[in-house]
């Protein structure tokens, strides 16, 4: 988070006097319209963050860690790719669950299809993406990034289990 | 969006009664409120970047002329952009606004997802460096192949999204 703050400032800044020794008043243009953005956007960006809230409250991740299991192999890599897109929120929130699945006996290629799972196709993803870029884009993604965590977890098992 | 928060609430209901769906609503609340500092910022940066990147840049480094060169260029934005999908759709935006081709889009927000740099250090502490290596080496191509499919299967797509977009920022007020 604060690593994310420092280099968010930094481009803020670099990127604020790029634009005003462009001398053309650019420098207030953006910042206003990063603020509409802001302004118009508010509403669904709560939406989305109370919905990354409440989805650990309807799908507990203990009910994720029991599908889990055991399962080694390439059925740990189906239930892990499937399950790691329910995982909501940021890493510190979905690497902890992560963690203890793989620490309670889950095979590498399960953690490594469940993490690329959580990253490529989490839903906490889709209630930001749609309203930026559009429900189009979001199902042009899914049908190009479904299946790699598989395929991700498929070649951990094989090159590194 | 709205419907689907309506649907999980009632699930949380279901599972918990009212307490439980109270404390995942103030679990929402609270990443609000952390996380609004960083949404201002990323607004900003992605405000900036759009009055700034001309779209003569935007053609020659991200746009279909661009290519393979585009699509390695924004993977390596995407991995250097911290934060979540509050901070990069933002910006991805500015860049389709300004005519960056599709797989350029998909490759920054794929890379974004998988080479993210500002990960790494949460990856290693709280899943172990064994997990997050083999990661990074088994996902290392995918944002690179994503961005080559998507300019093949969906280039044709790529002024109709732009469309969307440029429309959904006229509703909400913010043309320029």
């Amino acid at each position: 988070m604060i690593s994310a703050y420092i280099v968010l400032t930094i481009m803020a800044v670099g990127l604020f006097i790029a634009a005003k020794r462009k001398g053309d008043g650019s420098h207030k243009n953006g910042i206003s319209s990063g603020f509409r953005t802001l302004k118009s956007m508010l509403p669904l960006l709560i939406v989305a963050f109370i919905l990354a809230g409440i989805l650990p409250k309807a799908i507990p991740p203990t009910v994720i860690q029991k599908w889990l299991g055991m399962e080694a192999g390439w059925k740990g890599i189906v239930i892990g790719s499937l399950a790691g897109a329910l995982i909501p929120g940021g890493p510190y929130v979905a690497f902890p669950i992560i963690g203890s699945i793989y620490e309670a006996g889950a095979a590498l290629g399960t953690a490594v299809a469940f993490v690329t799972s959580w990253a490529l196709c989490g839903i906490t993803i889709v209630a930001f993406e749609i309203p930026f870029v559009g429900p189009k884009f979001t199902l042009m993604r899914y049908s190009l990034v479904l299946f790699l965590p598989f395929l991700a977890g498929l070649l951990a098992h094989i090159l590194f289990a | 969006m709205y419907i689907a928060a309506v649907i999980l609430g009632i699930m949380a209901y279901l599972r918990g009664g009212m307490e439980n769906l109270l404390q995942g609503l103030t679990a929402g609340f609270k990443t609000v409120f952390i996380s609004f500092p960083l949404i201002i910022l990323a607004m900003i940066v992605a405000g900036l970047l759009q009055v700034l990147v001309s779209q003569d840049f935007i053609k020659r480094w991200l746009g279909k002329e661009a290519g393979l060169k585009g699509i390695f260029l924004a993977g390596l934005a995407g991995a250097l952009i911290p934060g979540g999908p509050y901070v990069y759709y933002p910006i991805a935006v500015s860049f389709f606004a300004a005519g960056a081709e599709i797989g350029t889009v998909m490759a920054f927000v794929t890379a974004k997802n998988l080479w993210s740099l500002s990960r790494i250090p949460w990856e290693m502490a709280l899943l172990g460096p064994e997990i997050t290596v083999v990661r990074y080496i088994v996902t290392f191509i995918f944002p690179i192949v994503i961005g080559l499919i998507a300019n093949i299967l969906y280039s044709k797509y790529s002024s109709s999204l732009r469309k969307w977009i440029v429309a959904a920022q006229k509703a909400r007020g913010e043309s320029k």
